[in-house]
């Protein structure tokens, strides 16, 4: 089918992220504004204005009441997702990389880049306790010294969050005591991504070293990789097939001295148990910097450094297709 | 012999004068006095004007540096209150840069060559004798000093003198005074090397024999696999493949085998790898090491024909008196053969081969030197005149080589033979810019490309000249180009050649063939061509032209049988393209060398098949293993070729039973895979489900698990879809 097209953004895309219905998409870019499009027809609902800088990260708690996006402008900030209300403001030292909610929707973990003299740490507020957002002080706040946190996920249930680090690394990290879980070394640069399956048991990690992973959320084990020779900038998992879908591309600190035709900017098809390319869609004329897949399964969305959303629905024949086996 | 020592005044800034003491030196003493002398002052200047101390000779040094020291100490203390710290031990450290300057006894002793065989006279005719050697040595080089010894009033028959220039008066060496008298000229340094030598033969030690294996055991695959070498993760890992249709199998792999790249012997028998230290060979069933060549810093090498010899190139440590910038190496034993001076590896080879090995040649601007094999006697061959290239038969020891104009010369093309030296052919041209000599690689035929600049015309004009080498006399044929010339190829086994011409981007590429009367046909030409470099098949017929690098790799796979194109294809950016030694296969590549991503090779038939997509992480270069010459001659092969058809057949069905097996592989390999990843999620999925009622507190008794589990809390919508836009106009009112 068509793909709708996005035009809400002045620059580059940095996540996309749908609501647990799937009836909402919300997108951030590196310019301030924070956009929520109805995922149907693409049309605008809204803006949730107040960033000064670029948005790195957005996320939408499950009943679709708050919204919680993360910005270079040194500040995490919680809206009312309905109304575009801030609700809250968490001023910190860095910009903000990764932000999301637990499954209770309760507490929020963000993590901030090490930058300006400060380094990377890991913040837990718990929501219902207006307190902490008064004093601006988390309940729970972990350093990490070595690595900065270059993306992060709640793990099922809420119980500890699974953080990727800059030089491949991941840990996970126990929401109440702060200590370290469980450890995973298998890519062997920055993680770009992490994007959790709809049920949270596995996540698949998005890297540079060209290969996107899966994991076992609690465990950490390894399960698949998938091979491509492009930077890896998101992946997503279906939540209806054994599929994984990846975007990414040449950087784009290198994308003016490289033809569209090299730069590979389509969204790659893998089957996540053959671990095999079997689909690309075309589109976008820079790379990708995020993909989300409906929660229905039935479309998905990809962001690109050309500042697009594009949102695509699949034919068919999508659904019949199998690989010999 | 006694000499007398000059008695040099030095004055220092100060006015103390010194003396040198009289000194009763031997031989060497004298070759000092000119060089040495003013080295020697300045020295001791420097000394003076430093220490303002009075200074002595040589021998008094030692004595001199405590004296020194101990003024200076005096100085200091003078100079400072006793408030001060005590000073730091006075250390001969300080003296040391100037210690370091001291000349030795033994320097400029190089310059010093002994003439034997002088005429022996006495005294009343010496003044003679010397003015006529004088007058000898002038036309060879400047003679600073002499000395005649004599005994009973007689000259002793030998000279020493010391000169400026050690090459010069050495040429002396033969000259004929007169039929008594030939002069036998040394260097002084010399007599010291041999006498030192010892006169007993020592008898070589016996080595013992290091059996590696069968050195050619990849010919032996049943499958008929050719090995190729590859380098990726930018130069990190190297690795030997066996070729196969389906997938590449691993012979050997290995981290930092080489430090720059690789290199294969002609018949395949040796691996070369490159390290800072020098050159190691690898070789046999397992790839152990055969051979190792110290040389500091090499970056090139090259091999004789027969694999019996090895040259190797070094940019660094080059000193006159050892020449090792070019170093050539017996393999089998792995001792220095010869060492060479080479100012520039513009141009590797600089050592060209004949194709069996015996004789091997380089060239300068004046001379073509061709040296024979095995090593001892050279055979240095000096024609006094402007080489420009030369290149060797690959079929028959013939070295072709080229001379341009010079003046009312015109220039010429030789073929010569060797050893005879006979040149059987000639020819001359006119109004030459350049000329690039072609063989085909039987030695067949010789095209030689030239570029001329006729008269009465404008820019530059080419020409094929086509020696035919098997017929007498050695007919030439001239073709003549109207474009310019990108691309030139033999066919290797044949009679064909291509060539690519034109101005990018309007480039053609024509065939042509040479038939056996000796007309030379064109047989097609195509044009708008999207290449710049010709492939052929190492078996003839089938040739790739290559778009490479700024052509984004544009692909033509051409039969020339009856000149079709097979197939056109592309592979994005590629910079190499590899023919398989048997010419079934033809490997194109992207090279991390040349282009930073997409770094891979791809396997083609040789119809334009593609195979395979090998991407390796960096991928830096790829390289057949070359095959030994065939065992089977000309009627075995003519016997096997007419029974193909009985052979295909069998080859068919191993195909088929392979294919078949590959698939069934995948669909095992895949069914196993799904089957693991399905048990995986058979106990995550009971986990989820054993967390329902922890989910269900969490999200305050909402149930989630379900995109419609909780239908009741949705609300209905409605959405407008904007699916078209009319404007119609209503016309005039």
């Amino acid at each position: 089918m068509k793909p709708i097209l996005l035009q809400g953004h002045e620059r580059s895309i940095t996540q996309i992220k749908y609501n647990r219905e799937g009836d909402l998409l919300f997108s951030v870019a590196k310019d301030t504004v924070t956009n929520v499009w109805y995922s149907v027809n693409g049309e605008r609902l809204g803006t949730y204005n107040g960033h000064t800088g670029a948005v790195w990260c957005v996320d939408c708690d499950w009943d679709t009441k708050n919204v919680l996006t993360g910005s270079a402008d040194n500040s995490c900030r919680l809206w009312d997702c309905q109304t575009g209300k801030q609700l809250a403001l968490f001023n910190t030292n860095s910009a903000v990389r990764t932000c999301g909610f637990d499954f209770s929707g309760n507490i929020i973990m963000f993590s901030t880049d090490k930058q300006m003299g400060y380094q990377c740490f890991l913040n837990f507020f718990d929501l219902r306790d207006p307190q902490q957002i008064e004093d601006n002080q988390p309940y729970q706040t972990i350093p990490c010294t070595d690595h900065k946190i270059t993306s992060a996920v709640w793990g099922p249930l809420g119980e500890f969050v699974n953080a990727g680090h800059e030089n491949g690394e991941i840990n996970q990290f126990s929401a109440k005591s702060g200590e370290i879980l469980n450890k995973a070394k298998e890519h062997t640069k920055h993680i770009n991504d992490m994007q959790t399956s709809v049920d949270l048991t596995m996540f698949v990690t998005a890297s540079k070293d060209n290969t996107a992973k899966l994991f076992d959320s609690t465990s950490l084990n390894h399960i698949k990789t998938f091979k491509t020779e492009r930077p890896v900038n998101s992946a997503a998992i279906s939540p209806i097939m054994d599929h994984v879908v990846m975007g990414g591309g040449q950087e784009a600190m290198e994308v003016t001295t490289t033809s569209t035709r090299i730069g590979k900017f389509e969204a790659r098809f893998f089957h996540a148990a053959y671990e095999e390319e079997f689909g690309r869609v075309k589109g976008h004329f820079g790379p990708i910097n995020c993909v989300a897949f409906h929660p229905d399964g039935k479309s998905y969305s990809s962001g690109g450094e050309d500042g697009y959303v594009r949102i695509h629905h699949f034919d068919p024949h999508y659904f019949d297709f199998e690989l010999e086996a | 012999m006694t000499l007398s020592s000059p008695n040099p005044k030095v004055t220092s800034s100060n006015t103390w004068n010194f003396e040198y003491p009289q000194t009763s030196h031997s031989l060497s003493c004298m070759t000092k006095r000119s060089s040495k002398y003013s080295r020697l002052r300045s020295w001791k200047l420097q000394y003076c004007l430093r220490r303002t101390l009075r200074a002595a000779a040589n021998d008094y040094f030692s004595l001199l540096i405590n004296l020194s020291i101990h003024a200076l100490k005096l100085n200091i203390a003078a100079a400072r209150p006793e408030s001060f710290p005590p000073s730091p031990p006075f250390s001969l450290e300080m003296l040391e840069d100037i210690l370091r300057e001291k000349p030795l006894e033994a320097d400029g002793i190089d310059s010093v060559v002994v003439v034997d065989n002088v005429p022996q006279v006495g005294p009343e005719r010496l003044e003679k004798l010397k003015n006529v050697i004088h007058k000898i040595f002038s036309k060879f080089g400047k003679i600073t000093t002499e000395f005649y010894p004599d005994a009973d009033g007689l000259t002793k028959g030998y000279v020493c003198c010391s000169h400026s220039g050690p090459r010069g008066v050495k040429n002396a060496d033969g000259y004929k005074l007169d039929k008594q008298h030939t002069f036998r000229v040394n260097l002084f340094t010399d007599f010291d090397k041999y006498m030192t030598i010892s006169d007993e033969w020592e008898t070589p030690e016996k080595q013992p024999f290091k059996d590696f294996g069968n050195m050619r055991h990849w010919i032996e695959d049943p499958d008929c696999r050719d090995h190729y070498s590859v380098i990726y993760e930018s130069g990190e890992r190297t690795a030997i493949f066996s070729n196969d249709a389906k997938e590449p199998i691993v012979a050997e792999e290995r981290a930092r085998w080489t430090e720059t790249y690789v290199r294969w012997s002609p018949k395949g028998t040796y691996l070369a790898t490159f390290h800072q230290r020098g050159i190691a060979l690898w070789g046999g069933e397992k790839f152990k090491q055969i051979q190792r060549f110290s040389h500091q810093g090499v970056s090139l090498i090259d091999f004789s024909p027969c694999e019996r010899y090895a040259v190797t190139f070094s940019p660094l440590m080059d000193t006159k008196e050892d020449p090792q910038a070019i170093i050539i190496w017996d393999i089998l034993t792995g001792q220095k053969k010869r060492g060479f001076h080479c100012e520039s590896s513009a141009h590797w080879p600089i050592f060209k081969w004949s194709h069996d090995g015996k004789f091997f040649a380089r060239m300068t601007p004046d001379t073509l030197s061709i040296y024979e094999t095995p090593f001892g006697r050279f055979d240095k061959n000096r024609h006094v005149c402007i080489y420009r290239d030369f290149s060797w038969s690959p079929g028959d020891n013939i070295i072709a080589f080229w001379v341009p104009e010079d003046k009312d010369i015109p220039a010429r093309v030789t073929l010569m033979q060797l050893p005879s030296r006979l040149e059987i052919r000639v020819r001359n041209l006119f109004n030459v810019v350049d000329c690039k000599l072609h063989w085909q690689r039987n030695g067949d035929y010789l095209c030689v490309k030239v570029d001329r600049t006729p008269k009465g015309t404008q820019g530059v004009v080419t020409n094929f000249e086509i020696f035919r080498m098997r017929e007498k006399q050695v007919p030439v044929d001239v073709v003549e180009m109207k474009e310019g010339i990108i691309a030139f190829a033999w066919e290797p086994n044949g009679s064909k050649f291509a060539v690519l011409h034109g101005e990018p981007p309007r480039i053609s590429v024509s065939f042509y063939d040479v038939k056996n009367n000796g007309k030379i046909a064109l047989m097609k030409m195509y044009d708008k061509q999207q290449a710049n470099s010709i492939f052929w098949s190492p078996q003839g017929q089938f040739l790739v032209l290559a778009g490479l690098r700024s052509m984004n790799g544009a692909l033509t796979f051409v039969d020339t049988s009856d000149c079709t194109m097979m197939n056109i294809a592309e592979h994005y950016m590629a910079s190499d393209v590899e023919w398989d030694p048997t010419g079934r296969y033809v490997v194109t590549s992207v090279s991390w060398w040349s282009h930073k991503v997409d770094n891979a090779y791809w396997l083609w038939t040789f119809q334009g098949r593609l195979l395979q997509k090998n991407n390796k992480d960096r991928f830096c270069q790829l390289l057949w293993r070359p095959r030994p010459t065939t065992l089977l001659g000309v009627e075995e092969i003519k016997v096997i070729k007419k029974d193909l058809k009985k052979y295909s057949k069998i080859f068919e069905q191993k195909d088929r039973l392979s294919q078949s097996k590959a698939s069934k592989e995948l669909v095992d390999k895949r069914r196993t895979m799904m089957e693991e990843y399905h048990s995986y999620r058979e106990t995550t999925q009971q986990m989820y489900q054993e967390q329902k009622s922890a989910r269900l507190e969490l999200r305050g008794g909402v149930d989630t698990d379900e995109l419609d589990s909780n239908v009741d809390d949705w609300e209905e919508e409605t959405i407008e879809f904007f699916i078209n836009e009319e404007i119609i106009p209503i016309g005039d009112l």
